[in-house]
């Protein structure tokens, strides 16, 4: 297994470890539940050094990339990020990455840990100048309503002034440092991508602050889920376009990339899989690989599935035809068959991360 | 570490003579495996139940599974508690976070199961 440059500091806060696409990672460290409350009350550090990136440099890089994605990264404003989805020619997801944009002429694609191998392939084969510097970024992400005040005592003024789904370059301790606003939890959140000797000062400079406690995997996961936010290799796992996952509004149908004449197909049969969001009447949860039933018959899969600890009850993703995707239809998952209700996205709406 | 007032089974509950009723519940092991529990579902009041017989479930954020009756006996009464304060069963596994209690068991039946030594000595075997 891989080892973050912040493994150490996972040990010596008592972390429990699990194996995650190839890499050691911390999945809790007070407990999942106590994790997901501080994140939506207070400030998580999250371990990401895990996910990769990529730099492109120059137009012609730009314009290539550009051709892999089913959103538009040429059209980005100097500073600004957005997300999208890498396709196959069958316009099957590989991973979805967010491309920001650093300069006139730079720009860094950020992608899962998981189908990095695949991603990384793709990238280099297919863009000129495409250069993979995962391997000396780690990451750090900075979650919570309290996100900014923390990012501002340990020294990233920028903080202050930094729009949702924008990054700009800076120094800490004398290094470059890469900070954005996207995030993962639903919350205020800024990611930073630092050279790997920053890692575990920069870990200690934020854990060292009151508000401030790391998170897991665990976490990671019950607040990604309760905004319904899709994981790569997971929610989709290659055989599903962005149209399936429910990525509608990222296609930028007016550019030219590779898949679009099997997505126009798809959108154009009007008859295909949705990924929805499903919810319990109780706190008993769906399951990933539950079966879904509408009446007494088979028609999906559920893909994500947990307790969601801020609304109170079970949710879910799951894979249903287009036309059992409407709010308010009930369908039953699992070998229980447990009731569930189609609700739409996301199962919480009073994240921060926008303010 | 593991009380030695109770009886475990294989698959991690534990069992306690109260003056002829019985307290079932799930043993810190099978806690700190699951992690945070979020649910629990409880057998009926009044049902009869063979030893090994799936009686509830118990869902943590990462996973769920199935709590099976150590011994054979009927359910005299259940910890309605968790319903509403599932935690019970981490803060206090062998305490407030007990499942069910049971009658009609057959005490030689109870002692059959493993003592604390015993069951210390298989939870060291799953771990390696």
């Amino acid at each position: 297994m891989r080892k973050t440059p912040l493994y150490d500091e996972h040990l010596s806060a008592n972390a429990k470890m699990t194996e995650f696409s190839g890499w050691a990672m911390p999945i809790q460290y007070a407990g999942i539940l106590a994790e997901h409350s501080h994140t939506r009350s207070a400030v998580s550090v999250f371990d990401c050094s895990h996910m990769g990136e990529f730099r492109l440099r120059g137009a012609a890089a730009a314009a290539q990339f550009n051709t892999l994605i089913a959103s538009d990264i040429e059209s980005l404003r100097v500073g600004r990020g957005r997300y999208g989805a890498l396709l196959t020619e069958n316009a099957t997801i590989i991973d979805d990455v967010i491309t920001f944009r650093l300069a006139e002429d730079e720009w860094m694609v950020v992608t899962n840990a998981g189908p990095l191998d695949r991603v990384g392939e793709v990238i280099l084969d297919q863009t000129p100048d495409a250069e993979d510097i995962s391997g000396e970024t780690a990451k750090i992400d900075v979650q919570g309503p309290g996100a900014r005040e923390a990012m501002i005592q340990v020294g990233f003024d920028l903080a202050e002034k930094l729009p949702y789904f924008a990054a700009q370059g800076t120094t800490w301790q004398g290094s470059s440092v890469i900070v954005a606003r996207a995030g993962y939890t639903g919350e205020l959140g800024f990611e930073l991508y630092i050279p790997i000797a920053l890692a575990e000062p920069l870990w200690q400079a934020f854990c060292a602050l009151d508000t401030v406690a790391p998170a897991g995997l665990g976490a990671r996961d019950t607040l990604r889920l309760e905004m319904g936010y899709p994981l790569s290799g997971q929610d989709f796992d290659g055989s599903r376009t962005p149209l399936e996952a429910g990525q509608n509004r990222f296609i930028a149908w007016d550019t030219s990339f590779r898949g679009r004449d099997a997505l126009v197909a798809k959108r154009e049969s009007n008859d295909y899989d949705l990924l929805v969001g499903i919810q319990t009447g109780s706190r008993r949860a769906p399951r990933h690989d539950f079966e879904v039933y509408y009446d007494d018959t088979p028609v999906g899969h559920v893909t994500s599935g947990a307790y969601g600890p801020s609304v109170g009850h079970g949710i879910g993703l799951a894979y249903v035809p287009k036309a059992l995707s409407e709010a308010g239809t009930q369908l039953t998952v699992g070998p229980r068959r447990l009731e569930v209700e189609v609700v739409s996205l996301p199962f919480y709406s009073h994240g921060t991360c926008r303010t | 570490m593991y009380p030695d007032d109770v009886y475990y089974t294989e698959d991690h509950e534990w069992i306690r003579d109260d003056g002829g009723e019985y307290v079932v519940g799930i043993t810190a092991f099978a806690v700190e495996q699951l992690g945070d529990i979020t649910f629990a579902e409880l057998p009926e009041v009044g049902a009869d139940v063979v030893k090994g017989e799936a009686v509830g479930t118990v869902e943590s954020v990462k996973a769920a599974s199935d709590v099976y009756a150590p011994v054979a006996g009927r359910v005299s009464e259940i910890n309605d508690a968790l319903e509403t304060q599932p935690e019970l069963v981490n803060q206090d596994p062998y305490g407030e976070g007990w499942f069910y209690k049971m009658e009609d068991v057959r005490a030689s039946e109870v002692k059959k199961l493993m003592d604390a030594a015993a069951y210390e000595a298989f939870v060291q075997e799953q771990e390696t």
